[in-house]
């Protein structure tokens, strides 16, 4: 009997270990296709022979096909400044909502959560309205500045400040801390995973924007890598496979080593913040 | 005006605004483009404008790679509607009904004045013209332009018995030829097919090819009325179903646009009809002798044309205007005209281009470079309308659904015509 058990958990296990491989090889099956192109000569792109040269020009040839190392730092500079920006933005506003009472909070936080029903897309003229007004059309900060106030990230933050036991923000307020000190020393220590969770979010998301950069930024000095990987995509004269697998993985790559550097952080918080 | 621009130099940048505010006169243009063939041709680009540049020192030109034909149109509309547009830009042909009704492109006829600028414009070649006029204004000029043509590989067509110089001529000896073209392994799958003619994405501009063939236009040059239902346009469609459905030449189902010339290159295909910009591609990538035809005919001989060209922005200044039609003018002047098409293999707008000594050599070299220029005789405007997006994209889902064998050609058909005219009529 207790045999019959051993055999029906590993059966259970198997079955789950198999569906995970499959999942896995789906999802990986891309991965494996641009790192076998990209390291062999254009001839094996569809050929799978074991014994093809190994090469390293496609990246050579994609490096120099457009200024990726100016792209870079611009990418660089353009998630780390949205980031800083949401997480100071939507940090107040989520406390807000969560912590005080104050006429029309509800109505206020319903418009906030409206943003999320809004495709981004619908709004490019408006926004590229609002940049030239403000001059800032070609400029990093232009194409970063619409996606600052979040909606999601407001939203979440203050789904986790509220899971926050009243209790605490009592008890330092007896100890005679303001406002800003409770919300810097008590919500946002606690709220670290879903900081990283939604960090790791946007950032990922805003490596790979495209339209919006394309549109509203004219020159090399502003422009995210994204927009130099279009150059490959030139379907009036053949796509070589060679060449835009290397410059994909080279654009994705450092998103790639960082999650599997922080792979562990990453899973975690995102259990703990619920974003699934 | 820019202040912030380009972050962290913005003390410099203001700098130089104000220095070049103080030199007299000086235009500055923007200008966008996109570039459907690589990089190499925005290369190009780069340096033609900075020749001109250097022979106009009074113009600045800036000129903005600005993604794929869709990506382009995009950023100008998007530039347009927020007040902000390029002073010139390079945009598909068939999108011209769009920027007309979104007023963001003026007429040339408008800009012109001398009879010097009114003979350079008849110098076009009158196909490319089509796509560019409409209510008898000209709002475009041909500067990237193309043509669909068919290329065959020698080696297979000595293999299968046939002719390596012959290149089927008619619908008819297109299925022959297939046929024998056509090889299967022992176990009877396919190795090489006959033909290809890709159909993904935009199927409907080499369909067009064989509608045009079968003597149909398929929608007016008011750009407000389409013609998808007509019996030559199923009958074309069917012939293209039967080349794989019945036939049995071309492999069944939607076929990638992207992956053709590869496809062409490893023998999967013997024959295969796409734009004459992978000309250079293929020219350098062929591993066998192949050659270049135009499409075979049935009632007559014919193809679309494609591609992209140059636009005027309405809100500028009149001095931008005017310096971005020189500059226009002088782009598509021969010499230049011959540099580009010869980068590139987009085909030379103007007659005169092909009379250079550059063009010469280059096609003394390299004959199949004519074949695009030759067919321009029975080419037709590409399927342009107002709401062009929207009409193509009904028209397309037709075809698709016709080639993977949801509907019948004539079901398709009927139903998008039914669905364009619902759009079209309030343009009428």
């Amino acid at each position: 009997m207790s045999a019959a058990r051993a055999f029906r958990f590993d059966y259970d296990r198997a079955l789950s270990t198999t569906a995970a491989w499959a999942l896995a090889l789906v999802w990986f099956a891309p991965l494996i296709y641009a790192v076998w192109t990209a390291f062999h000569p254009t001839e094996f792109s569809t050929r799978f022979v074991l014994t093809a040269p190994l090469t390293l020009e496609n990246f050579a040839a994609a490096w120099n096909a457009a200024p990726f190392a100016r792209y870079f730092l611009n990418t660089v500079l353009l998630v780390t400044s949205i980031l800083i920006g949401q997480f100071v933005l939507c940090t107040l506003a989520a406390f807000a909502f969560a912590r005080f009472e104050f006429r029309g909070r509800d109505t206020v936080f319903v418009l906030v959560l409206l943003q999320l029903l809004v495709m981004p897309d619908i709004l490019i003229v408006e926004n590229y309205r609002t940049m030239r007004f403000l001059g800032l059309v070609d400029t990093i900060l232009a194409i970063g500045l619409p996606y600052m106030a979040s909606g999601f990230g407001i939203f979440l933050l203050r789904q986790t400040f509220k899971t926050i036991p009243k209790e605490l923000d009592d008890a330092a307020r007896v100890e005679g801390a303001g406002f800003f000190t409770i919300l810097m020393k008590v919500y946002v220590p606690l709220a670290k995973p879903t900081y990283l969770a939604y960090g790791l979010v946007s950032v990922s998301h805003h490596w790979n924007n495209f339209l919006w950069p394309l549109i509203i930024t004219n020159s090399v000095e502003t422009r995210p890598v994204t927009v130099g990987l279009s150059v490959f995509a030139s379907t009036d004269q053949g796509i070589d496979w060679a060449v835009i697998t290397a410059a994909t993985l080279m654009t994705s790559g450092p998103l790639l080593i960082a999650f599997l550097l922080f792979q562990r952080q990453f899973v975690q918080s995102f259990m703990r913040a619920g974003i699934k | 005006m820019h202040f912030t621009k380009k972050l962290g130099i913005g003390a410099v940048a203001a700098a130089m605004s104000l220095s070049l505010a103080g030199t007299a006169q000086a235009v500055d243009l923007q200008f966008f483009f996109p570039v459907a063939v690589g990089g190499k041709a925005a290369d190009t680009i780069e340096a033609l404008t900075s020749e001109y540049a250097a022979a106009n020192p009074d113009v600045k030109i800036d000129a903005v790679y600005a993604g794929s034909y869709q990506n382009t149109v995009t950023k100008a509309l998007t530039a347009a509607r927020g007040g902000q547009p390029p002073q010139l830009s390079v945009i598909l042909s068939v999108d011209m009904f769009t920027l007309i009704e979104e007023e963001a492109i003026v007429a040339f006829d408008d800009l012109i004045k001398t009879d010097e600028d009114k003979a350079w414009l008849k110098a076009f070649y009158p196909a490319f013209m089509e796509n560019s006029q409409t209510g008898g204004k000209t709002y475009g000029i041909p500067f990237q332009r193309s043509t669909p043509v068919m290329y065959w590989n020698k080696e297979a067509f000595k293999k299968a018995g046939l002719d390596p110089n012959t290149p089927p001529a008619t619908w008819k000896e297109l299925v022959e030829f297939g046929k024998k073209l056509t090889v299967k392994d022992a176990s009877g799958n396919v190795t090489q097919w006959g033909v290809r003619i890709p159909s993904s994405g935009f199927p409907y501009w080499l369909f067009q090819g064989l509608t045009t063939e079968n003597d149909v236009i398929l929608a007016n040059s008011d750009g407000n009325k389409t013609n998808f239902a007509d019996p030559k346009v199923i009958e074309a469609l069917q012939y293209l179903v039967d080349l794989s459905a019945k036939h049995k030449v071309m492999a069944p189902g939607i076929i990638e646009w992207g992956a053709t010339p590869k496809a062409f290159f490893e023998g999967e295909s013997a024959i295969m009809w796409t734009s004459t910009g992978n000309l250079t591609n293929v020219r350098d990538n062929a591993p066998f002798e192949f050659g270049v035809a135009m499409l075979p005919a049935n009632k007559r001989r014919g193809a679309p044309t494609g591609g992209g060209n140059f636009y005027i922005f309405k809100d500028s200044t009149d001095a931008q205007k005017a310096a971005s039609l020189d500059f226009i003018k002088w782009i598509t002047a021969p010499k230049q005209a011959a540099k580009w098409s010869i980068a590139t293999g987009y085909v030379a707008p103007r007659a005169d281009a092909w009379e250079t000594a550059e063009m010469k050599a280059y096609v003394a070299d390299f004959p199949p470079a004519l074949v695009a220029r030759n067919q321009l005789e029975y080419a037709v405007a590409e399927l342009s309308t107002y709401q062009n997006q929207r009409i193509t994209s009904i028209f397309n889902d037709g075809l698709e659904a016709a080639i993977t064998g949801k509907s019948s050609p004539e079901e398709a058909m009927n139903d998008a015509q039914q669905k364009a005219d619902k759009i079209l009529k309030d343009y009428r």
